[in-house]
């Protein structure tokens, strides 16, 4: 039944992303309650000994009273991590055949990871980029934060094409502390080069996840006649038959998608295909399966 | 090369649109946006331009289609050399086998100029032999076999039909367009005069067919039976009279002298009467046989003249005759009108072949009479009609009896008419005083009972019974409206009424020359004798065997040799046949009515006269020059050759390919699933 709300069709039309990412986030929590493996509430997770400057709030004072020792009592839910979004706002973003744009479908996950976050009081942030960073919005659980992230994934506007090199380099800047970068980009670059550029966050102890979104046509493009097509960030144009569409190049795009994977494994990165026919909920379930079990 | 419709040339502008639809159409084709081409390669381009040449091969086919299409309505053609069309010959070798080939053994010497004809014809020359009588009866195809074309020369019989080179010209003309080959037509026949057409445009052959002449035989004097009248039925033997008339066909180097002919009248294979003729050449003669001793029914009778010409089979002429006894004409009175019988009985015996036999009887005594073996009843003016005598009247005419009703002063004071059932109005007079008199104004002079009367020229009526109408036919008017002659049409049977008397008291018709005609006619009208077929007939006429009315009935027909003609099927449909010989034929029609017909070849084919050689030269004009060549060839020889069965072909050819090339061009690409499950 709430699957129905996660259905990326009806998603695009609800107006407000806030709504959109509230509307995903809850019935998706929502359904995660009735499974046992996914509860992640106040559980307790760990001891640690009292240091000058903790709150005493967290002392757990039966344990000072049986040990005369203090000890501060930690719980998952507390454990503070911070998220940064990388949304891709290439041309090639703008494609989409199913009556969503990869934009629109990156712009819902954007904000329901963050929206997930702000419920996880995660520090969270994002940059919007192209070939440069268009925006960016430094992860941080202040006041407003959420609204901030909102208004950043609204507002970006559709660049030009896809280069990894000079926003990664910034997103190591500014990255002092271990936390999770998610990457939300078609990826419509050499598998080498991707992991090249991205894989230098890996080594700073930061979590990195890589969602690749892509159109079903990107999968399976279905032509009755030769087309002539035009690449949408480069605006080349090439003449292109049916037959092979049909036949090459799915095995081509399937080669490239298993190279980023496995390329990504290598480098001990975390790579999720995401079809923008699907519903957001498997995105999700991978942020929360990683922020779990790497915490 | 010409075009018949050059106007049709417009239509290939309609090439345009496969230019617009494929050449400026395709520039506007919008390119499809994709993320990125990084994974198409330089390298696939080859399929994209093999569908480009498959593109313009579509194109090019369909303009091809509409070129053709165009040039197809506009009718082109080329005029080639009608010998070069085929270089082999195409003979039509014509065999007379009419009439006139029985004279001596032409119809043998034809035969041997066709054989000749055959065995001259190179290897691959075709042949057709076809039989001229009446009809052109083609024996075989353009065929190159001369087996075949030899047995079906020795398969011509000799007919006894007219020939007609009328029929032999159009023969060969449709043979010619349609086949659309120079034909070369060799005509062994006797090429007689009269088998000339009356309009020489008749004779008009193809620019391409030569025609040339095999004559046979050379005109010699001839003696034939021309005609023969005889009366078809005889009812006194002795009042008979046969007359024939003989005619001699003189050759052109005939002595002028008249020869002296014996013709014997021959009935039932006796010769019955001889006589002797004076024929001067190039005359005729007549010789008048009279009385025939003919017994009761049907007798083949026979004109014989002496023979010793070239054609004998034209020196005797049939004809049927048969005796019957007088019928019986009851002629009812009441005994007041005398001179009405002396008149009639004189007219009606005055008749040569004395078919009827007056019989007086008073109304009294006509009614109790049987009236079904009268061959017509005349009522004069016997006023009022005793019932039983109207009711047996009636019943007569219903089933298909005859009445005369004369009315006079007796009828003036009736109501109405007996039989014709028409209200009498008034006596119309005119005094004898001063020239006051009425004739006859208007009248049907066609119909059988009026045909020889004259229009009554000159008889003055005195007294006419004023009749008016309303069920009946006027066929004489007087010239004050009166209607003098009126017909009523009563069941099967008729009722004619004359309102005048027959006496010469109220009109002075006896005493005229269109009385013994009127009373002749008019009893063979009523006799019903009219509407009988002629039993004398020409080789090749229609004899008709029943009516509409008759259709499950059966008819036979026996031929001169006694052998039926008429197949089961023919019998109980066939509305007439054709009499194809001369002789006897045994007719039983559908109504049962059982006839002899003598039939007797058309005496045209007896004039031997040939065709001068001027004619010949300018039938031959018509057609081509054998042989013909420079100048004068190239006008006849050069003809149009259409060209739209090459065309249409084409067509039909390229509009297969245009079909085969847009269906490979713009067929579905198949879907992944279908192609993994081909692969497996």
């Amino acid at each position: 039944m709430l699957q129905r709300f996660l259905d990326p069709k009806v998603l695009g039309g609800i107006s407000g992303l806030d709504l959109v990412a509230k509307t995903v986030v809850d019935g998706f929590v929502a359904g995660l309650h009735r499974s046992p493996d996914f509860g992640f509430s106040q559980e307790f997770a760990e001891y640690r000994a009292y240091a000058p400057g903790d709150d005493l709030r967290h002392v757990d004072w039966n344990v000072f009273a049986r040990t005369e020792k203090m000890f501060l009592k930690r719980y998952r839910g507390e454990t503070n991590c911070q998220l940064t979004i990388l949304l891709d706002m290439s041309r090639s973003m703008q494609f989409g055949s199913q009556g969503m744009e990869k934009i629109e479908y990156a712009r819902f996950l954007a904000a329901c990871l963050a929206y997930l976050a702000h419920g996880q009081r995660d520090a969270a942030g994002i940059v919007i980029f192209d070939d440069e960073v268009r925006n960016f919005v430094p992860p941080s659980t202040r006041q407003g934060q959420l609204a901030r992230i909102l208004h950043a994934i609204e507002s970006a506007k559709i660049g030009t094409r896809t280069q990894f090199e000079n926003p990664f380099r910034h997103v190591q800047e500014f990255m002092r502390r271990r936390g999770i970068v998610v990457t939300i980009s078609d990826f419509w670059d050499s598998p080498e080069k991707i992991i090249k550029t991205v894989a230098p966050l890996r080594f700073r102890g930061t979590e990195l996840v890589l969602f690749h979104l892509l159109d079903p046509e990107e999968l399976h493009p279905k032509l009755n006649a030769p087309a002539l097509l035009e690449d949408l960030e480069t605006g080349e144009t090439l003449e292109v038959s049916p037959d092979y569409a049909a036949h090459e190049y799915p095995a081509k795009i399937q080669a490239h998608i298993a190279d980023i994977k496995s390329r990504a494994q290598g480098a001990g990165i975390d790579y999720f295909l995401i079809d923008t026919s699907r519903p957001l909920d498997g995105a999700l379930r991978e942020y929360l399966a990683i922020r779990r079990g790497k915490l | 090369m010409g075009f018949l419709a050059p106007w049709f040339l417009a239509g290939i502008a309609a090439v345009g649109l496969p230019v617009w639809i494929h050449l400026l159409k395709r520039h506007k084709t919008d390119p499809r946006l994709f993320p990125s081409l990084m994974f198409f390669e330089k390298r696939e381009m080859s399929s994209v331009k093999h569908r480009r040449l498959e593109y313009l091969l579509l194109f090019a086919l369909r303009a091809a289609m509409l070129i053709l299409l165009a040039l197809l309505f506009a009718n082109p053609f080329i005029r080639r050399d009608a010998a070069a069309v085929d270089g082999r010959k195409a003979l039509v070798i014509a065999v007379d086998r009419s009439f006139s080939m029985r004279a001596a053994d032409h119809l043998s010497k034809a035969k041997d100029e066709a054989r000749s004809l055959i065995s001259a014809l190179k290897p691959g020359d075709r042949a057709q032999i076809v039989a001229l009588g009446g009809t052109v009866q083609a024996l075989t195809q353009l065929i190159s076999d001369p087996a075949e074309l030899r047995a079906a020369v020795e398969s011509i019989q000799q007919s006894d039909s007219r020939a007609s080179f009328g029929e032999l010209s159009r023969y060969v003309r449709t043979l010619s367009e349609s086949m659309h080959l120079p034909l070369e037509v060799h005509l062994a026949s006797d090429l007689q005069k009269s088998a000339l057409p009356p309009g020489f445009a008749d004779l008009r052959l193809d620019p391409s067919t030569t025609l040339v002449f095999h004559p046979i035989g050379r005109p010699v004097p001839n003696f034939a039976v021309e005609n023969v009248v005889a009366p078809r039925r005889i009812f006194d033997p002795k009042k008979v009279r046969v007359q024939a008339t003989i005619a001699s066909f003189a050759g052109p180097d005939d002595k002028l002298e008249s020869v002296k002919k014996n013709v014997s009248l021959v009935l039932n294979g006796k010769v019955q009467q001889t006589k002797t003729v004076d024929i001067a050449p190039g005359g005729r003669a007549q010789a008048e046989f009279l009385g025939l001793d003919a017994p009761y029914g049907f007798s083949k009778g026979e004109v014989r003249v002496d023979g010793g010409d070239i054609l004998p089979a034209d020196d005797r002429f049939f004809f049927a005759v048969e005796r019957a006894d007088p019928r019986k004409v009851l002629f009812v009175d009441d005994g007041r009108h005398p001179r009405a019988q002396l008149y009639y009985r004189a007219a009606l015996e005055s008749s040569g072949d004395a078919q009827f036999q007056l019989e007086i009887a008073r109304p009294d005594v006509a009614a109790n009479q049987q009236l079904s073996n009268d061959a017509f009843v005349v009522l004069n003016d016997i006023g009022t009609v005793p019932a039983s005598l109207e009711d047996a009247l009636k019943k007569y005419v219903n089933a298909g009896g005859s009445v005369l009703v004369v009315l006079g002063p007796a009828s003036a004071a009736q109501v109405r008419v007996p039989l014709a059932d028409e209200s009498v109005e008034t006596a119309s007079y005119a005094g004898r005083e001063g020239d006051r008199f009425l004739n006859v104004s208007e009248l049907d002079a066609g119909h059988p009972a009026l045909r020889s009367v004259e229009r009554f020229s000159g008889v003055k009526f005195y007294q006419a019974i004023h009749v008016t109408p309303a069920k009946s036919r006027v066929l004489a008017r007087l010239n004050d409206g009166t209607p003098l002659v009126l017909e009523r049409t009563l069941g099967e049977g008729k009722v004619l009424v004359f309102t005048s008397t027959f006496d010469n008291v109220t009109n002075d018709l006896p005493l005229h020359a269109s009385w013994v005609p009127f009373v002749e006619r008019s009893a063979a009208y009523l006799a019903g004798s009219g509407a009988e077929q002629p039993v004398n007939l020409i080789v090749d006429s229609y004899v008709e065997l029943r009516t509409a009315d008759n259709k499950s009935a059966a008819a036979e027909v026996l031929d001169p040799d006694g052998k039926r003609l008429l197949s089961l099927e023919e019998a109980t449909s066939a509305r007439n046949f054709a009499v194809d010989k001369e002789g006897f034929f045994e007719l039983k029609t559908a109504s049962g009515r059982h006839t002899l017909l003598a039939v007797h070849a058309d005496r045209r084919e007896s004039d031997l006269a040939a065709i001068p050689q001027e004619t010949l030269d300018l039938w031959r004009a018509t057609g081509g020059e054998p042989g013909a060549s420079g100048p004068q060839g190239t006008s006849t020889d050069k003809k149009p050759w259409p060209l739209w069965p090459w065309l249409l072909l084409l067509l039909l050819l390229v509009a297969m390919a245009e079909s085969l090339v847009a269906d490979r061009h713009l067929r579905p690409a198949a879907s992944p699933e279908t192609a993994r499950k081909e692969a497996a």
